[in-house]
């Protein structure tokens, strides 16, 4: 295989890249992924997962059933928000986050890190 | 491979990485950074990793947060791209009884130098049009931000790589002690020693810290994410529930359970935070979801950063805390200065563990 093939598809994640991510000391497929992004596309690593394990095995000189797959995560196919949130009531969907600030804010009377200085 | 260092440093996340990088490149020789799987791994590769402060209370953390964010576009010279954005954050919300909270937030935060804007709804509309028409305003900071944690984590690494930093992956340590005035590490791949130990083992920090019979008061919480296909430029600043990368994907969630170290995605929160999506921006509604995915966030008792010297025990460190993204170049410049000179250009008494005892 030459450096420059293709592994991933849906991110363009050539050989080359894999290669200089193991030189990096990752060793499984999850730990290339997060620093090439190969199999974080469209495909979800559904189209590079095979080939992807087989030539980190290759490199590493290990066996390809030694690779832990990568983590499959939930939808196994793409689907929209709308129907995800079909069954909510929308209205109870706010974050908090100001109310959280507030509630944090009771230690504020200690004064803040400027007066310390 | 030597086993004798002046630094090993427990935990190769976001900030066990920036203070190898900061120490590094401040000459500090013979550092060993210790990780149990692979940086990016666990907490600091699943996140939204948002530069965030605006919100951050009390008043004397957002003016920490702060210090921090503005770090980032100097770290990002020295370290290479790691994507960082002021986009600006905002925090909508949806009724006028809200409103009287955000000026509150507004005028403490101002205290410490933190400008907050609260907007009004034609205001935050005009700024951030795909967000829905039933917002009722929103505070916003131009502060805030967003960096790609995945860059982040990696340039610091490669950056300490660069000053000398040696890195052990898929090392877990099986125990620690301080023995004749060095910390010996035992660790899957073999027993080191050191003059000074740092421990940044995030939501791990309570197994690590037992080992030394040092507690550390963390415990997991669980935030679920969802990711959208790419989409055309949709959002235009960092929103406190979601952002959108550069190549597209909006990154969606504010979800937090106590769920131990279970990593799952539940089907629940997923439903409630595609939900939350739709209300916040209708145009989400038709956006697919590729993936979700779930990470562990490190919860200190009181919520606020672990950070210095462990009194007691000579020459052990601690940095621990929720936030590590928008903290770790602080944290990186803090710890370094404690470690090479002593003391820090300004105060971290109050995350000064000693206030556990």
């Amino acid at each position: 295989m030459d450096t420059s093939t293709i592994l991933c598809r849906c991110e363009e994640i050539t050989a080359e890249e894999i290669q200089l991510a193991l030189q990096q000391g990752a060793e499984s497929f999850d730990d290339v992924k997060r620093l090439t992004r190969c199999g974080m596309g469209q495909c979800q690593a559904k189209i590079c997962r095979i080939p992807v394990s087989q030539y980190i095995a290759d490199c590493r000189t290990i066996h390809v059933s030694t690779v832990p797959l990568p983590r499959l995560r939930m939808p196994l196919r793409p689907i929209p928000i709308g129907v995800l949130a079909a069954r909510m009531d929308s209205a109870l969907a706010e974050n908090a986050l100001l109310a959280e600030a507030e509630q944090h804010q009771g230690s504020k009377a200690e004064g803040g890190e400027a007066g310390e200085k | 491979m030597r086993s004798e260092y002046e630094t090993i440093i427990v935990g190769g996340g976001v900030i066990g990485n920036s203070i190898a990088c900061h120490l590094a490149e401040k000459r500090q020789e013979g550092i060993l950074l210790i990780e149990q799987k692979y940086p990016l791994t666990g907490t600091s590769g699943s996140t939204q990793a948002w530069v965030w402060v605006h919100t951050k209370t009390p008043a004397y953390y957002g003016e920490f947060s702060m210090y921090s964010s503005e770090l980032y576009p100097y770290l990002e010279r020295r370290i290479g791209d790691v994507e960082f954005h002021r986009t600006g954050g905002l925090a909508p919300f949806f009724s006028e009884a809200e409103r009287e909270r955000a000026k509150r937030l507004a005028e403490s935060q101002a205290e410490v130098g933190i400008e907050i804007q609260v907007l009004t709804r034609d205001e935050v509309l005009a700024m951030e049009p795909a967000l829905s028409p039933e917002v009722a305003g929103a505070t916003f900071s131009r502060i805030d931000g967003n960096v790609n944690p995945l860059r982040l984590v990696e340039m610091y690494m490669r950056t300490a790589k660069k000053h000398g930093v040696e890195y052990l992956y898929y090392n877990r340590v099986t125990n620690l002690e301080k023995r004749q005035g060095s910390f010996v590490v035992q660790s899957k791949k073999g027993r080191f020693t050191a003059k000074n130990l740092i421990l940044c083992a995030g939501v791990w920090s309570r197994e690590v810290g037992k080992m030394l019979g040092v507690n550390i008061p963390i415990d997991p919480v669980r935030g679920q994410i969802l990711i959208t296909e790419p989409l055309a430029p949709l959002l235009n600043h960092t929103i406190s529930s979601m952002r959108q990368t550069l190549n597209g994907e909006v990154l969606i969630g504010y979800s937090h359970e106590r769920a131990g170290f279970d990593r799952s995605s539940t089907l629940d929160i997923m439903q409630n935070t595609a939900s939350m999506a739709a209300r916040y921006v209708p145009a989400l509604a038709r956006a697919h979801v590729v993936r979700c995915f779930s990470g562990i966030r490190a919860m200190p008792e009181d919520e606020l950063p672990i950070l210095g010297k462990v009194p007691g025990v000579e020459h052990l460190y601690v940095a621990a805390m929720h936030s590590g993204i928008t903290l770790s170049p602080l944290v990186g410049t803090l710890m370094t200065e404690l470690i090479t000179e002593g003391d820090t250009s300004i105060p971290i008494d109050r995350y000064s563990i000693a206030r556990f005892a």
